[in-house]
């Protein structure tokens, strides 16, 4: 796979927002959030965010997952657990165990089930060892648009949520910083969509695993200049490459899409076993999750709409719909689906939508059973029968 | 034109030899293990003829390092199927280590298919471990004549067996509990041939084939009489060389 030139930035961009998570300053203030959190109003109230779920997915792309989840396993928690809360929920019980000592410590908590039910009772337990505040936001399942009543729910929250920032760390939200926050936040989420638009050309200029690499600043640093100075960078990059008819460094000879979160600890040598028949992932289901459009007006109501809207916080036909247009925008050959043992909100739904996916469009689905980030559950050979076997009914025999 | 299919699997090593005819010269089934290569290689130049192609296949294909292709058992299972059962729509494969449900197209190529999860029940390491405990040939187990099963679990091959054991302790005949034994096997890959939708013609292939108590309880919960080729564990080899011969000759 061809290296892009700016992996040098983002590597830098991500090491000093770890890096200044970590140095005292007076007055600083931490949130530890959810990946589906509205953080632009933190932000606007210069509170630092740090992300339990994008450590975890660090700590498995550096292969020292395991060990922090047998910490936590072996403090009581079961294995059924999703992988990111016990590899986090390790870091937190054995801090001189995990990376970087684990993230610094939180001054509040704040927990938004628009992603899965399960971090209600990991924030719950952080709250409890931690004795630290949690804020809850409740998004109810939505399909299709959010109605009028869900929004005005969550927009109370929001309310709410700013409030008890306010009150805790006495200090205002801004509304000029905050529209500001937001408008930096669209700006970067559309450039990121664009980024993920460019594989729609043949050959692709990029594929998942970088796509999957690239993805952390739409999540840690959304809002920022630093996250939007990267993806104009990694934009023009790709634009250079389409104008230079380069792809990803090899031939594409199957266009393929992935579903669910990545394997992190074996992200290369999945996409290796692929790649090796030609297979290249023009796109994910995963990343585009960050690709979001606010609506005027109000920003708190808009925020609501947006944050109700999260695609993992919607029902099976809008999955299905959203997979068919992927699927077809992107000229894919066929599916890939990991069946995520850690992620049930994401997986459970995957053998009906392959079964649809199948009938609707005549595509070939594979299902491949894996973790996110244990790698306990990674038996190579049983995978890499099933993506031979798929590679020959997609491609044939070459 | 000669050419040569290899079919290390997880138990057994399966070789077919084959002319641009047809016809098989030759075959091998043995033990799978280390030196199944070697073993592999001593096979064909004992056959004495020039082999112009060999196709690797199955999860030791890799020793097999002067092959032409290599390729999955499944694609050499419905190239199998292509040529000598035409009619052929789904083919269970139960092999030693895992179970295999293909489906083929009109055209005669792998259209789709599920593989058992990981877990070695339902594949012929189940049955093994099962004929241990009872301390029965695991050939034997397809022989045992009707009446009532017991029931044995068919989730996990390691609890099964102490299920097994239990059967025993608690005075349970031999032969009753075998019947539970095959049961739990075809249950299992009825199930997961159901799931992908099991389209006549269906054909078992793999050592399991062989046991005739298995191959009847599946059709009986399938609801259609499979076909079990003469040779069930050599289709995959078989395949392997017909795709040597439209590869390389």
């Amino acid at each position: 796979m061809s290296r892009l030139t700016s992996a040098n930035h983002l590597k830098k961009v991500m090491s000093r927002y770890y890096t200044g998570l970590r140095i005292p300053s007076p007055g600083k203030r931490i949130a530890w959030v959810t990946s589906g959190a509205p953080i632009e109003i933190l932000r606007a109230m210069n509170i630092q965010v740090a992300y339990p779920e994008n450590y975890a997915a660090l700590c498995a792309a550096r292969r020292q997952s395991q060990r922090l989840m047998e910490i936590a396993e072996s403090s009581g928690l079961s294995e059924d657990l999703c992988s990111y809360a016990r590899c986090h929920i390790g870091s937190v019980l054995s801090p001189q165990a995990a990376p970087w000592k684990g993230l610094p410590r939180p001054d509040v908590l704040i927990c938004c089930n628009n992603i899965c039910s399960t971090v209600t009772l990991w924030y719950e337990y952080l709250a409890e060892i931690l004795e630290v505040p949690l804020f809850f936001l409740d998004t109810p399942r939505v399909d299709g648009s959010p109605a009028p009543h869900q929004v005005a729910y969550v927009k109370r929250q929001l309310e709410d949520l700013v409030c008890f920032l306010e009150a805790r760390f006495r200090r205002r939200l801004d509304e000029q910083t905050l529209a500001a926050t937001l408008k930096t936040s669209v700006k970067t989420a559309r450039l990121w969509a664009e980024i993920r638009n460019t594989a729609k050309k043949r050959p692709s200029p990029i594929e998942a695993p970088d796509l999957f690499i690239a993805m952390a600043p739409i999540v840690v640093l959304r809002g920022t200049r630093a996250a939007l100075d990267y993806y104009r960078l990694l934009h023009e990059e790709l634009l250079l490459r389409i104008e230079n008819g380069v792809g990803v460094g090899r031939d594409e000879r199957v266009r393929l899409v992935w579903d669910n979160i990545a394997i992190w600890h074996a992200l290369f040598r999945v996409n290796q076993m692929f790649a090796t028949h030609g297979g290249v992932f023009v796109a994910d289901t995963y990343t585009g999750g960050w690709t979001f459009e606010l609506k005027e007006g109000d920003p708190l109501e808009s925020m609501a709409h947006a944050y109700l809207s999260v695609f993992l916080n919607k029902g099976f036909a809008d999955r299905l719909a959203d997979l068919e247009k992927s699927l077809s925008e992107y000229s894919a050959e066929g599916l890939v689906m990991h069946a995520n043992r850690s992620c049930k909100p994401y997986s459970l739904i995957q053998p009906e939508l392959a079964r649809q996916i199948s009938k609707r469009m005549g595509l070939p689905v594979l299902l491949l059973e894996c973790d996110m980030a244990d790698p306990r559950a990674y038996a190579e050979e049983q995978l890499r029968l099933r993506i031979e076997a798929f590679m020959e009914q997609v491609g044939g025999i070459l | 034109m000669i050419t040569a299919g290899i079919d290390i699997g997880s138990s057994a090593l399966k070789l077919v030899i084959l002319e641009s005819t047809g016809k098989v010269l030759a075959r091998y089934v043995g033990r799978a293990g280390y030196g199944s290569g070697a073993r592999a290689r001593e096979f064909c130049k004992s056959v004495g003829v020039n082999i112009d192609a060999t196709v690797a296949t199955g999860y030791g294909r890799g020793q097999i390092d002067w092959a032409d292709k290599s390729v999955t058992e499944l694609t050499c299972q419905v190239r199998w199927a292509r040529q000598e059962r035409p009619a052929a729509r789904t083919i269970i494969d139960i092999g030693g280590q895992d179970c295999k449900v293909m489906r083929i197209s009109e055209s005669g190529t792998l259209a789709d298919f599920l593989l058992n999860d990981k877990c070695a029940a339902g594949t012929g390491r189940f049955l093994e471990v099962m004929a241990a405990a009872l301390e029965v040939p695991v050939e034997e187990l397809g022989s045992v004549p009707n009446g009532p099963s017991a029931g044995i679990s068919s989730t996990c091959t390691v609890f099964a067996e102490s299920e097994v054991m239990s059967a025993v302790a608690s005075g349970l005949n031999k032969e009753e509990v075998i019947r539970g034994i095959n049961d739990a096997v075809a249950s299992r890959v009825a199930t997961l041939a159901l799931r992908l939708g099991c389209i006549p013609e269906v054909v078992i292939t793999g050592g399991v084939a062989q046991n005739a108590r298995i191959v009847s309880a599946i059709s009986r919960i399938l609801g259609t009489r499979p076909i079990v080729p003469k040779e069930p564990q050599l289709t995959a080899a078989w395949g392997a060389a017909l795709l040597a011969h439209d590869k390389f000759c």
